[in-house]
């Protein structure tokens, strides 16, 4: 008896402590589709800024209303922190974002139209292949050195020019084995010159310029020093810096805090010197989730959404403190590729067996699988309706995206009709057929762990199975996925996604030029002399050549949208969408301008607080009662 | 001497143990097809040269037999050798080490203090209310998954706003006085300390009480009550004395984990300690982090261990006799 009681009682405890953990569902209204309206048409953009000279010294003078100084704002970053706080030797994003705050670049993006606009320097002009830079006079290092023409100089010739660091830059400007040269005209005037005319040079020059009397004795000591210096372990009064925030302190995996720069060279239209926040605050949260609560509580004022939260905080923004914007879709492409490998490997074994390469290699095969694609669907299913499909190999938001080539339906009828075209024909169960009477079956690999590419590698099955393809989808582990598309190219589809740049296509020569290290639909082993490449893997190429060197926009746009159209008529990708990118901020943050090139915090020199302590508390009070 | 002499020994047994140890633990991160240059090989904008430079950074184009030994001869000059990122792997070990032993050492510190006497009381009142009470309780500690209570407890601080979400100090540390600082980090640790306390709490309390009862039931405490000993001398003096030496056992086992045993709960709590550093470098392949880290774990078990034993020769003088 006694016995029973107690089990009655631990019951009953039980139950108490799993009803605290369970929420009851209440059937919830059905969602209504988010408001994807592009935030461009709906904000007011404040004029562009303004060169001002004052007392000898050439300010920057933003144009935006007025603010009020003072207060945080605390941002995050995934993962585990910076790596370095080097400009030149970052490689990952999370550096590279940091010394973007620290150190200027000579030239900057407009953030709506993403044209070349001056930030350290005064004004540019480029004339074919020569490029004259002015800078701003008076204007000064955290240590109160002037920054001259020496220090640009320095940063391209000593240290870009001569490969220290991440050679990426320097990889990216070499013209037929040629770099550009640099030259000092006055105190601030400097040249440029490219070998020849090079378009994609100007983008480069958005690079941060390094202080000459700080870097200098670190690239005297060789390059394997130079690896090492201003790493994350320098003290931050070490830094002498040009950015609008410099460093204060870094907590190894909790947060990298920024304080303003006093004498920063952006000025309000009262002449007051910008920026309006105190400091800047990045903490370093190890995942999306940990990033989600840190918002909820309250922790952090601006957030990337994804997937489910997106509907979540969108029911919540009515009576909560902060506003979330739809940035439109972002740089990255997702697509399904297919091998056209046609060549032996060292063994003297087709990369790809020789019924497969039929297929494969066939252009009414490919359009009858991306015909057969549902687009919408994925968009719905995968991405919560928060995605954009995607019919072209440069992303939506990019300035050269060619808008001719139109988007179109799912029709499974036309991929038949095409399929029937190269003599595919279906056996009594709906099995498809080639003319040799091989069942079409085949692999489709993606990496495991990446939940949204294996949703879209789920669905691409079964829409390809209803045109009686056999696909077997096998989800492996990214490094074996790399190596595969890399080295051993024994694959026959695959699910990837490349972020592409909005600004730049010459950033994707590795993935288009038949010789590039990334041309996956067509991998040539490294120093692969023979020319065997497809007619339209030629014209490509030479879209891409003459893109580059054609240095104004309209003419670049032809070839570029000449290689879109290639590209959209072969289908060696086919691809799928772009994920819109989601952010949200907090009300009491003012001149907050969000755009699809520059997101929420492109202008932080801006952004102010505009909110008494007491009625931001009350805010969040408000939305945690709700 | 004789302590000495068989401490000498223990250490010069562990040293074959440790070679072992990391010869397997290179080859088997190795000949995993994780390659850390992966990422890089996806990247667009990174040219073939860069790539091989690279490789020939890391030191990936020697065989890997040439690669262990090259890991080994530096280990042993004490040099850990960079991660993958160029940074000193023992300056890496040495931010998130004192944050791991912080938060470890208070957990010990309060489950010892805690458990020990809750596993005396539950066995002196064996089968009272109070046992049975504390039996629930201890069941639902060892039940619950640590990640899972974790997260709930985030939850909870989200909703309530009463506690910060995960993260060791808050983003104006540097400003607070030193009083304001200790509360900070106080107030950051109460919850993590609460999984990792609630959790191993109960694998302590169960394990006295247990002992406690195996001993109270032998034929020297029935003798010694018979002999008229006082109710507390039979326990204290007789009793507790040789129900603790399991405990020490796991004692030296607990001192193993003092680096490592928080890894899950720190991941989710944002804690900037050793298990962060660690579960990125395995995923990236960063070797010479994983190896350093690898190597710490088992030198911490075999150190354990010998400080178990060696207390275990001090407090019970049957085993100093055999030794």
């Amino acid at each position: 008896m006694k016995r029973a009681g107690y089990v009655v009682l631990s019951f009953i405890v039980i139950t108490l402590l799993l009803k605290g953990c369970v929420n009851i569902d209440t059937p919830e209204p059905p969602r209504r589709q988010t408001e994807t309206s592009k935030v461009e048409e709906i904000i007011n953009f404040p004029p562009d800024d303004k060169n001002v000279t004052i007392n000898g010294v050439d300010y920057l003078q933003s144009q935006a209303p007025v603010g009020k100084f003072g207060g945080t704002l605390t941002a995050s970053t995934i993962g585990e922190g910076p790596k370095t706080f080097n400009p030149f030797n970052s490689k990952d994003n999370i550096s590279t974002l940091m010394s973007e705050i620290m150190y200027d670049g000579l030239l900057t993006t407009h953030p709506v139209t993403g044209q070349p606009i001056p930030k350290l320097a005064k004004d540019f002009t480029v004339n074919g292949n020569d490029y004259i830079i002015h800078l701003r006079k008076g204007i000064k290092w955290s240590d109160g050195k002037p920054i001259t023409a020496d220090d640009v100089v320095f940063t391209w010739q000593n240290i870009i020019f001569d490969g220290f660091g991440n050679t990426s830059v320097r990889d990216s400007i070499v013209v037929d084995g040629k770099l550009p040269t640099v030259r000092k005209i006055d105190d601030y005037t400097v040249e440029f010159k490219t070998p020849e005319p090079f378009a994609p040079f100007i983008r480069m020059l958005s690079n941060p310029i390094a202080p000459k009397h700080i870097f200098m004795p670190a690239v005297q000591k060789g390059k394997g020093y130079f690896d090492t210096f201003l790493s994350t372990n320098t003290p931050p009064e070490k830094f002498v810096t040009s950015g609008a925030f410099r460093l204060k302190e870094y907590v190894p995996a909790q947060r990298v805090v920024f304080e303003r720069n006093p004498d920063y060279y952006m000025i309000n239209t009262k002449d007051e010197k910008l920026p309006y926040l105190d400091k800047l605050v990045y903490l370093i949260v190890g995942d999306i989730n940990n990033e989600v609560l840190k918002f909820e509580g309250g922790e952090l004022d601006v957030i990337g959404l994804q997937g489910a939260n997106v509907a979540r905080f969108k029911e919540q923004e009515k009576h909560s403190d902060f506003t979330v914007y739809n940035l439109g879709p972002n740089t990255g492409t997702m697509f399904l590729s297919v091998n056209l490998n046609n060549r032996k490997n060292d063994e003297g074994k087709y990369n790809v067996e020789l019924k497969k390469q039929r297929w494969f290699q066939d252009i009414n095969f490919r359009q009858a699988v991306d015909y057969a694609i549902d687009r919408k669907n994925m968009v719905l299913n995968i991405a919560n309706g928060l995605g954009a499909p995607l019919f072209t190999a440069e992303s939506l938001n990019s300035i050269f995206l060619n808008k001719d080539l139109k988007p179109y339906e799912r029709d499974i009828e036309k991929s038949k009709e095409l399929l029937k075209k190269s003599g595919y024909r279906w056996d009594k169960k709906g099995h498809l057929l080639d003319r040799y009477g091989n069942h079409v079956e085949f692999d489709l690999y993606t990496n495991a762990g990446n939940t949204e590419r294996e949703a879209i590698g789920v669905m691409v099955k079964q829409d390809l199975e209803d045109l009686g393809m056999k696909v077997n989808f096998k989800p492996i582990e990214f490094n074996s996925l790399v190596n595969k598309l890399v080295n051993t190219l024994d694959w026959d589809m695959v699910i990837m996604g490349l972020t592409g740049s909005p600004l730049e296509p010459n950033g994707g020569k590795n993935v288009w030029m038949s010789n590039g290290t990334l041309h996956m639909f067509n991998q040539r082993p490294a120093n692969y002399t023979k020319d065997d490449r497809y007619s339209w893997e030629k014209e490509i190429d030479e879209c891409y050549t003459r893109g580059a060197l054609a240095t104004d926009f309209e003419t670049r746009k032809k070839f570029y949208d000449k290689y879109q159209a290639i590209a959209y008529e072969e289908k060696p990708f086919v691809y799928i969408y772009s994920p819109l990118v989601i952010t949200a901020i907090r009300n009491k943050f003012k001149n907050v301008f969000p755009t699809s090139l520059g997101g929420v915090t492109h202008n932080i020199e801006e952004i102010y607080i505009n909110s008494s302590p007491l009625a931001g508390e009350d805010a969040r009070k408000a939305g945690e009662g709700s | 001497m004789q302590i000495l002499i068989y401490i000498l020994k223990r250490i010069l047994q562990s040293i074959p143990l440790l070679i072992i140890v990391s010869i397997i633990s290179f080859f088997i991160i190795r000949l995993s097809p994780v390659d850390p240059l992966a990422e890089l090989r996806l990247n667009p904008s990174v040219s073939q040269e860069t790539l091989e430079n690279e490789t020939r950074r890391l030191g990936l184009d020697k065989p890997i037999i040439v690669q262990y030994g090259k890991w080994a001869k530096s280990f042993l000059k004490g040099d850990l050798g960079i991660t993958s990122n160029g940074e000193q792997v023992s300056t890496k070990l040495k931010e998130r080490i004192p944050n791991t032993l912080l938060l470890t050492t208070i957990v010990i510190f309060l489950t010892w203090l805690a458990g020990i006497p809750l596993g005396v009381l539950a066995a002196l009142r064996w089968k009272t209310p109070l046992d049975r009470m504390l039996t629930v309780l201890t069941s639902i500690g060892m039940a619950i998954p640590s990640f899972f209570f974790a997260v709930l407890l985030l939850i909870f601080a989200v909703k309530t706003g009463w506690f910060p979400v995960g993260g060791l100090t808050s983003s104006n540390f540097l400003e607070m006085p030193f009083t304001a600082q200790v509360l900070d980090i106080t107030h950051h640790l109460v919850l993590p300390v609460t999984v990792l306390f609630t959790i191993s709490l109960a694998g302590l309390q169960r394990q006295m009480r247990a002992n406690l009862l195996d001993v109270l039931d032998s034929d020297y405490v029935k003798f010694a009550r018979a002999k008229g000993l006082s109710e507390f001398d039979v326990i204290y003096k007789h009793a507790l004395r040789n129900a603790i030496n399991p405990m020490i056992t796991l004692l030296g086992f607990e001192f193993a984990g003092l680096l490592s045993g928080a890894a899950l709960t720190e991941y989710v709590f944002q804690y900037p300690g050793l298990g962060r550093l660690i579960l990125e470098a395995v995923l990236k392949s960063d070797i010479n982090l994983v190896m350093a880290s690898l190597m710490m774990g088992a030198i911490m078990l075999i150190l354990g261990n010998l400080i178990a034993d060696i207390l275990l020769i001090i407090t019970d003088p049957r085993i100093r006799v055999r030794a």
